[in-house]
């Protein structure tokens, strides 16, 4: 499940370095904001006395993942698309402080934001014994929907004109004007599907903890960049490979180490250097090159 | 490896990830000779230069210069062995100052230590102003103006003089085998005569160093050349005068197509 | 160079110096809610007039021309307003942790700024110097001058075990590896009962062959806050971080750190070894945090986790972007600005990391260079122009 929602942040990641260049850590904050958006749309309904489950959920999820889609746009348009002749630097801080904007906004303005917020729970909990495990309903529905996603996200880079526009823009944003892709909506156009990607993996892991908090974004986002950067900044699979990759580390540590179960994050983020210290480019291998 | 040859070529071959850029190159370099490298466009020209300075490691081959094997050695090692460039894409620091740019490329002459630069300042002093004096000079020999704008930022002048500020900050490090990579790109045809004018004037200034010129206008090469070398994926076509590699028709075929 | 001009006389440049001077001990003398939000107003109009009608640039020349007098009526003016504000604890506090935040500050320029090494950990190393102090000082019998070394020269050795494995790797894993170690020290700390826990550690006040710092000194029957001491003492240590990083800049060290920054192929196509450029620059950025987070442990007589945390390593970057990237003399400033303005106008003391990030984010855009752009490098002054 843990891996779930790495691998969603991590191809979030992928997308954005893949067509920019550009490492957005205003991502993992976007899931956040996502999560509270759709927190407000959950209690704007309830209010109004809306109960059906089905209903809730996805006008909550249209919510977030619009809303979000929008901000990227935002993002995209007035602060990321102006910095794309600077050095890439300055797009990073850019995004950092972005998404530390986000944020503190969150933690100011949202109502005693400054606490985690309980997130309803409209998935069933119901646990089924399978053999030894305990496999809990919405456990399922969360990890089919993260890889119906995946795969969709996939098909849609991989197998669509519009992904291939995409993939075009990622490979020369010069040669690919020159075609007659438009640039700059294609830019925009990834960042709304980054954006909505991770409200949708920001609702999900509200869905699964029933709580949310500010500052979730900003561990999340860590993580996400580690894994997509194991996998190789790029590189798609391998971002997914790479998110799943930091959970099954994370689980190994708490479950070797019970004692030291605080330090996993740190446990993992350890090995996921050694791995780059042997594979500087990652595992599958970063997609760039530079003309000398 | 014989004494008049200053750079030498066996088999050197440059492939990535399917592409053979270099295939099985054969190529010498003889002392103190301005040797043209020629051919058509992806023909693995800057390539080779890339390999030669270490900026790729070669695939298979070996290169040795001054009967030293350099074939799989870093940037820095080549650089003080004595083989310095400049890029086809101009690379100087635009925000940094003309002497700056030029004095990077004096790396092995001046004292890099910590202690020499932070606490020594009377003797950086003095280095420093012959350094001035040094650039000074080698940029007047270029143009007589540049010299008094040592002082400014590489991104104020035109591309011509930064171009010559190019050529200037390879050769401060008095090196011992010079690759240009087409100096006179993005010029016209004044400017590109200036500039071989430049070239001309330093192998006057210089006699023993060795030119090595990658460039695509023949009437360039033909002026200013003694020897070319005619590449074609990546391997070696043609070799001789200008003369005689102009008139030959595997040349002109891979220039021009079949007629 | 031909000076066809005459060069500019000092006068202006004094001005402005003066005019900050009055407007810090002003700011920070005034104790109730309206007095500094007017002080701070008008002294935003005056810049804005300044920056308008070209007095800015004038000071900004002047100031320029004339480095080394420059130099000794800032450190005079500075004095001034310390001796000012010689028995308010709290400002002198402040000012102290001005003058510490802009040392940590030049390391991060040089890492930065020069060599174009990203760290966002800046926080943590402040804080590997403060726990370091925190630790020698009170369980070792280590002269306090050492400790105060030990606490750069640990952060110095953390930052290069950091950096190593990734020097031959692209910017952006280098700069991962910084954000994450600037997240997870904090949580480290907190989970490690012997450096304290989230309680933290008490940590003895600082004593120089001698002099105990945290005892306050009477002059002509005055006696001034024994922070003073600490101020006197981290200006006279803020001077010596100056001096150093300047000399770096303008020597053949910062020609080579600039141009790894912004070439590193054809950097070492001329030699240049730019993985031990990038790893001196961040050892001697993080030392200079260090031995700063070293004499704040021993100043506030106590460390927790809470103050090295993430969001302190982005007030960092902040101060650097804000006061311009590579260039020391903005730092001041800058830091000043950031710290005491949110401390200053209770009012936004809340939205202060919002602020900052705004802030940054409007510099980015409109003016990439910061408040003082970085000049060319000139490696040996004259009074006049020559």
């Amino acid at each position: 499940m843990l891996g779930v929602v790495y691998a969603m942040v991590a191809v979030g990641f992928t997308l954005y370095f893949g067509v920019l260049d550009v490492i957005n850590f205003s991502h993992a904050d976007v899931l956040t904001a996502g999560a509270f958006v759709s927190l407000v749309a959950y209690r704007g309904l309830s209010a109004a006395g809306i109960e059906l489950p089905f209903a809730v959920l996805g006008l909550m999820l249209v919510a977030g993942v619009a809303g979000m889609a929008a901000l990227g746009m935002v993002i995209a348009k007035f602060f990321v698309l102006p910095l794309r002749y600077a050095p890439p630097f300055i797009t990073l801080l850019m995004t950092l402080m972005i998404g530390t904007a986000i944020r503190e906004a969150i933690r100011l303005f949202y109502p005693s934001g400054s606490n985690a917020q309980s997130f309803p729970a409209l998935l069933p909990k119901t646990a089924y014994h399978w053999g030894n495990l305990l496999v809990r309903e919405d456990t399922l529905i969360l990890i089919a929907t993260g890889f119906a996603v995946i795969v969709l996200v996939s098909l849609f880079i991989n197998r669509t004109r519009l992904g291939l526009a995409i993939r075009a823009v990622a490979q020369d944003g010069e040669t690919a004007r020159i075609m007659g892709i438009h640039f700059e909506w294609i830019v925009l156009l990834v960042f709304a599907l980054g954006s909505a990607l991770a409200a949708l993996a920001g609702v999900m892991n509200g869905l699964y903890y029933n709580e949310i908090s500010f500052s979730t974004g900003l561990r999340l986002g860590i993580i996400g960049f580690c894994a997509a950067v194991v996998g190789g900044l790029g590189n798609m699979y391998g971002a997914i490979i790479g998110g799943f990759l930091f959970a099954l580390l994370q689980t190994l540590s708490v479950v070797a180490m019970p004692s030291l179960s605080a330090y996993k994050d740190v446990f993992a983020f350890a090995a996921i250097i050694l791995l780059m210290v042997i594979k500087p480019t990652g595992l599958i291998g970063e997609a760039v090159s530079e003309r000398v | 490896m014989s004494d008049d040859i200053v750079l030498g070529c066996r088999r050197l071959a440059m492939r990535f990830h399917g592409l053979t850029a270099l295939d099985d190159l054969d190529l010498d370099v003889r002392r103190g000779e301005m040797l043209g490298l020629i051919g058509p466009n992806g023909s693995g020209k800057t390539t080779f230069f890339n390999v030669v300075t270490g900026i790729y490691r070669a695939s298979a081959g070996e290169i040795r210069f001054e009967s030293r094997d350099i074939t799989h050695s870093s940037p820095q090692a080549i650089y003080r062995a004595g083989i310095a460039r400049t890029f086809q894409r101009s690379r100087l620091c635009l925000p940094l100052t003309i002497f700056d740019n030029i004095m990077i490329g004096n790396h092995r002459r001046l004292d890099q230590g910590l202690w020499f630069n932070l606490f020594q300042r009377g003797k950086l002093r003095r280095q420093f102003a012959s350094s001035w004096d040094e650039a000074r000079e080698l940029l007047m020999t270029f143009n007589k103006a540049l010299g008094a704008q040592l002082a400014n930022a590489a991104g104020s002048v035109n591309m011509i003089d930064r171009r010559r500020i190019e050529v200037c900050r390879a050769l401060v490090g008095r090196p011992k085998l010079l690759l240009l990579d087409e100096p006179s790109a993005g010029m016209t045809h004044e400017e590109t005569n200036e500039l071989m004018d430049d070239i001309l004037a330093i192998r006057q200034r210089i006699p023993h160093l060795t030119i090595v010129v990658i460039e695509h206008g023949m009437t360039v090469i033909e002026r200013i050349t003694d020897r070319c070398i005619v590449l074609n994926y990546g391997r070696k076509l043609c070799d001789g005068t200008y003369a005689e590699v102009a008139s030959n028709p595997d040349v002109q075929q891979a220039y021009l197509g079949k007629s | 160079m031909v000076a066809a001009t005459k060069a500019p006389d000092r006068i202006p440049a004094v001005l402005a110096i003066v005019a900050l001077g009055i407007f810090s001990a002003l700011l920070l003398l005034l104790h109730d809610r309206w007095a500094p939000l007017i002080v701070v107003a008008a002294g935003a109009i005056a810049l804005v007039v300044a920056l308008k009608t070209g007095a800015a640039a004038h000071a900004e020349r002047s100031f320029a021309a004339h480095e080394r007098s420059m130099n000794a009526v800032v450190i005079a003016v500075f004095l001034g307003v310390l001796i000012a504000l010689g028995r308010e604890n709290f400002s002198l506090l402040m000012l102290c942790t001005v003058l510490l935040y802009g040392i940590a500050c030049l390391g991060l320029n040089i890492q930065l700024g020069y060599c174009g090494v990203m760290n966002f950990a800046g926080a943590a190393f402040f804080g590997a110097g403060s726990y370091t102090a925190a630790v020698l000082a009170a369980h070792t019998a280590l002269p306090h001058p050492l400790i105060l070394l030990a606490g750069g020269l640990v952060a110095g050795l953390l930052g290069s075990v950091l950096l190593l494995p990734l020097l031959r790797t692209r910017g952006h894993y280098a700069a991962l590896i910084t954000v994450a170690f600037g997240i997870l020290f904090r949580s480290f700390l907190e989970v490690n009962d012997t450096l304290g826990g989230p309680q933290g550690l008490v940590v003895p006040g600082l004593n120089l062959f001698g002099w105990s710092l945290n005892d306050p000194i009477t002059v002509g029957g005055v006696t001034f806050s024994f922070y003073l001491n600490y101020a006197l003492f981290t200006l006279l240590l803020a001077i010596v971080a100056f001096v150093v990083a300047r000399r770096i800049e303008r020597s053949w060290i910062g020609m080579n750190l600039d141009a790894v920054r912004i070439d590193a192929v054809a950097a070492s196509t001329f030699g240049l070894n730019v993985p031990y450029l990038k790893i001196m620059a961040f050892v001697v950025g993080n030392i200079f945090a260090g031995i700063a987070g070293a004499v704040f442990a021993m100043m506030t007589g106590f460390v927790s986790p809470n103050d090295f945390d993430f969001s302190t390593s982005l007030v960092l970057i902040a101060i650097l972007v804000l006061g311009g990237i590579g260039n020391p003399w903005g730092i001041l400033p800058a830091a000043a600005l950031v710290i005491i303005l949110p401390e200053k106008l209770q009012a936004i003391q809340e939205y202060r990391f919002l602020l900052y990030s705004i802030a940054v984010i409007a510099i980015l855009l409109f003016r990439p260079a910061g408040l003082f752009p970085r000049r060319l490098r000139r490696f040996f002054p004259v009074e006049r122009a020559s």
